[in-house]
Formats: C-alpha cells, sequence, structure tokens
C-alpha cells in the first residue's frame, strides 16, 4: 500500500500531464468543428463496421430458417407454374384443335406471345374508363393489343409511350369485341353501358338465340384475341335497342376492382392479317 | 532564485506575443510557419519539478490557443512535450551541473542544438497532426512539419544566440 502510494506520489506528474492532454484533446474535439467532424466520422465508421460484423455473424445463425423459407417459396412457385402451364396449354391448344386443325400445334403456340405486365392504375369512376399499364414499347408493346386477366379478357392496348400502356377495358363505352355463347355458334357484340362495373352486354344476337344463366360467354374470330377466351358468364336478358335483335347482360368474367397482374398478347401474324384484309377491301 | 523565474515569466510573455503578432501571420510559400514558443520550455532550468513543467507548457499551449481561437490544440502539443522534457533532457545533457542551469547554445552548442530541433520536431509533429488531424493529406502535412522545423530551430538558434549576454549575466 505505502508502495503503491509512493509509486502514485513519484509519478503524479505523469498523471497531471495525462489529465491536462485529456483536457486539451476534449477541448479540440469539442470547440473546432473540423476536428469534431472527423473524430465523429471516424467513430461512426468504426461503429457501423461492427454492425456489419455483428450482422455478418447473425445472418449465420438465421441460415438454416432462410433457407426453409426458400425452399417453401420455391415449391409454391414450382406448382403455380404448372398450373399457369396448364392454363397456357389450355388457351392455345384448345381452338388449334377444333378451328385450325391444319395447323400444326406448335405454330399456334408460338403465335401468341404473353407479356406479363402490372396495373400501376386504374379508373372506373366515371365512363371513360382506361387501366394503365407499366409495360411500354420498350417490351414490345404495341397498340391493338390484346390485354386479358387471369380470369379472361379485359382490355384492349389504346395508347403506348415508352414504359407504359394505357388500356381501353372491357368496361369502357368505347370497346367492342365480337363474342359468342359457349354452346352456340352465332355471334354477338359485347359493349358497355356505362352503369355497372362487372356487368357488360352481349347484343346482335339473333332473336332465337336462348340462354341458360351462367352460360360462358367467349371470343369468337377477332383480330386482337386467341379464339374461345372467357370474356364473361350470362346474367339475364337485356334491353335491346330494336327487336330484332337480343341482348344478354353478362358478368364479367375480369374482376376489375381487383385487378392486379395481367397479360398482354402479341400476335405475331397480327400485320399479316391485317394488311391481307385491307388489300381485300 | 526568484529573478530567474520572473524571467521565465517575461521570456513567456514575450515568446506569446512574438509568436502571435509576428511569427504566427508569416506563411512562406503557404507552407512555412515558424513556431518559437516553444523556445520556453527549452528554456526552463533543469531543476524545475515535473510539476511546473508540465503545467507552465499547458499554460503556455493554452495562452497561444485562446489567441488563435483553436482551443486545445496547442495545448495538447505543448503539455506532451512538457511531460516528455525530463526524459528527453537525460537523453541529451549527461552532466547535471545544478539545479538552474540553464540549456544555451554557449555552454553545450551541440547537446543544445540536438535538443532544440528533438523538441521542436516533436511539437511541430504533434501540432500539425492534430490540426489537420488525418492521414489523408499525408505528403503535405510532412512537409510541412519539416520545412517549419528547419525554419523555427534556425529562429531559436538565432534567438538564443541574441540573449547571450544577458543570460550570462544573470548566471555570473
Amino acid at each position: 500500500m505505502r508502495n503503491l502510494l509512493n509509486f502514485i506520489i513519484r509519478n503524479s506528474h505523469w498523471l497531471v500531464a495525462i489529465l491536462l492532454i485529456a483536457f486539451s484533446f476534449y477541448l479540440v474535439f469539442s470547440y473546432n468543428s473540423y476536428q469534431r467532424s472527423v473524430f465523429l466520422s471516424s467513430a461512426n465508421r468504426v461503429v457501423g463496421w461492427c454492425y456489419t460484423a455483428t450482422s455478418n455473424v447473425s445472418s449465420f445463425f438465421h441460415l438454416k430458417g432462410d433457407n426453409r423459407r426458400l425452399m417453401e417459396r420455391a415449391a409454391q412457385l414450382e406448382q403455380e407454374i404448372h398450373l399457369l402451364k396448364a392454363e397456357l396449354d389450355h388457351l392455345t391448344a384448345t381452338d388449334s384443335s377444333k378451328v385450325e386443325a391444319f395447323v400444326m400445334d406448335t405454330m399456334e403456340q408460338k403465335r401468341f406471345e404473353f407479356i406479363p405486365a402490372e396495373v400501376v392504375n386504374l379508373s372506373f369512376a366515371g365512363p371513360s374508363n382506361f387501366i394503365t399499364l407499366n409495360k411500354g414499347a420498350l417490351h414490345g408493346v404495341k397498340p391493338d393489343m390484346g390485354v386479358i386477366s387471369r380470369q379472361g379478357v379485359a382490355g384492349v392496348v389504346a395508347t403506348v409511350s415508352n414504359n407504359f400502356s394505357m388500356v381501353i377495358p372491357v368496361i369502357n363505352p368505347k370497346f367492342r369485341l365480337s363474342a359468342k355463347l359457349k354452346n352456340s355458334d352465332n355471334y354477338g357484340s359485347i359493349s358497355w353501358d356505362g352503369r355497372e362495373v362487372q356487368q357488360a352486354q352481349l347484343g346482335e344476337l339473333p332473336k332465337h338465340e336462348v340462354f341458360q344463366p351462367g352460360d360462358t360467354v367467349i371470343t369468337s374470330f377477332s383480330r386482337i384475341f386467341p379464339k374461345r377466351l372467357i370474356i364473361g358468364y350470362v346474367s339475364d336478358m337485356g334491353e335491346s335497342k330494336d327487336d330484332n335483335f337480343n341482348t344478354f347482360n353478362i358478368r364479367l368474367a375480369t374482376d376489375f376492382y381487383s385487378l392486379r397482374d395481367v397479360l398482354i398478347i402479341r400476335d405475331s401474324f397480327y400485320e399479316e392479317q391485317k394488311m391481307l384484309e385491307e388489300e381485300g377491301r | 532564485m526568484k529573478i530567474s523565474y520572473l524571467y521565465e515569466g517575461l521570456l513567456f510573455v514575450l515568446l506569446v506575443l512574438l509568436q502571435v503578432l509576428l511569427l504566427s501571420r508569416i506563411a512562406l510559400f503557404g507552407i512555412v510557419t515558424p513556431v518559437v514558443y516553444i523556445y520556453f520550455l527549452i528554456k526552463l532550468p533543469i531543476g524545475r519539478t515535473p510539476f511546473y513543467v508540465i503545467i507552465s507548457g499547458f499554460l503556455l499551449g493554452i495562452v497561444i490557443d485562446i489567441f488563435f481561437n483553436t482551443p486545445g490544440m496547442n495545448a495538447a502539443a505543448t503539455t506532451i512535450v512538457a511531460a516528455f522534457r525530463g526524459p528527453i533532457m537525460n537523453l541529451f545533457f549527461e552532466r547535471v551541473e545544478h539545479d538552474e542551469f540553464v540549456p544555451s547554445i554557449y555552454n553545450e552548442a551541440g547537446a543544445f542544438i540536438r535538443f532544440t530541433v528533438f523538441i521542436v520536431s516533436l511539437h511541430l509533429t504533434l501540432l500539425f497532426f492534430i490540426e489537420s488531424f488525418t492521414l489523408f493529406n499525408l505528403v503535405n502535412t510532412l512537409l510541412r512539419v519539416v520545412t517549419s522545423v528547419v525554419v523555427s530551430v534556425a529562429l531559436i538558434l538565432a534567438m538564443d544566440s541574441l540573449t547571450y549576454k544577458k543570460k550570462s549575466g544573470d548566471q555570473a
């Protein structure tokens, strides 16, 4: 104890020196903005380094859980791919066997390509509704391409910019589409009377056309959509503009309220068909 | 004894005024700044207690800091130099004659010059590195240190040779 005291007394000037130096540096760091900023930023770098190191270590311990979650996600996506593949096969292959029996299946499949897109804006407040998609000319979208949702027909691309495209949906008074009942060969025309978002009209049908509630309405020949795409389901008899034709109210398959992901249909024969038909006129 | 304390006080004030009013306004080629107030620590008699040296060194630095509005920088540098003054002195002056021995260019020229160079180098290295506080512009900082050391040592030796007559009179 005495030795310790002696030691402290003998070296007390060092203690004083250290105290004074510490005080000086305290002054340096508290009253000189440049030195303070250097001190603070280097301190921050140290702290950031510590955080990075700890997160590296902790992420290692989370690997197992992360792995399991990824596997689950992969399985889920795999399942989804199978479902979508089946759906696509159904959409593309069915009509080739029926209408274009002489065209090879592979060719029919190649005819239509699908560009996935996301709805970025959507309006159905007024009569002139539109949908904005996040794919545009840079992604190969052109005007007059069809747009389908998971459930059925959604609309037709009207104008495109580089990164966006504007779609006229079924629920727009300008929209026209040739359609028919699934178990009939008589063609009619889809239009929208501007009243209800989920209800459109299938008009210009022959007077003798009959329906069962719930009958499926599908596309017939169209330059824009593949055949046999679902548009909606007949709900009841509608008002006709004149007595020569029947009009049915149909419940649209596409739920515009929850529209999120859509597919834009690219028809590789579109230009060819259009040119031929215009030449013939 | 008392007279030597008085001279130390006078030297303190004169060096601070010289540094503040004249030398620190010089920036030769933009980098060379003579710093001579550390001469006070060089000229303290060898027998002064470490306490005395450290406190006076701190006071010297803090006064300079007050004038330059750089709180702590000069104080830190001079306090560190003052703390190591004793061991450094033992390094260069082997014969401790008596407590009132004041190093001078006239009593031990070689040792005094080496001692001065060492103290000034230490002081200016500390000072400039505390000032720049980064290794980013290391070459520039080192250049400032070296050139300033050369000029400062030259000035201190010149001052010391000027004060010989008075000092020798005191000691005699």
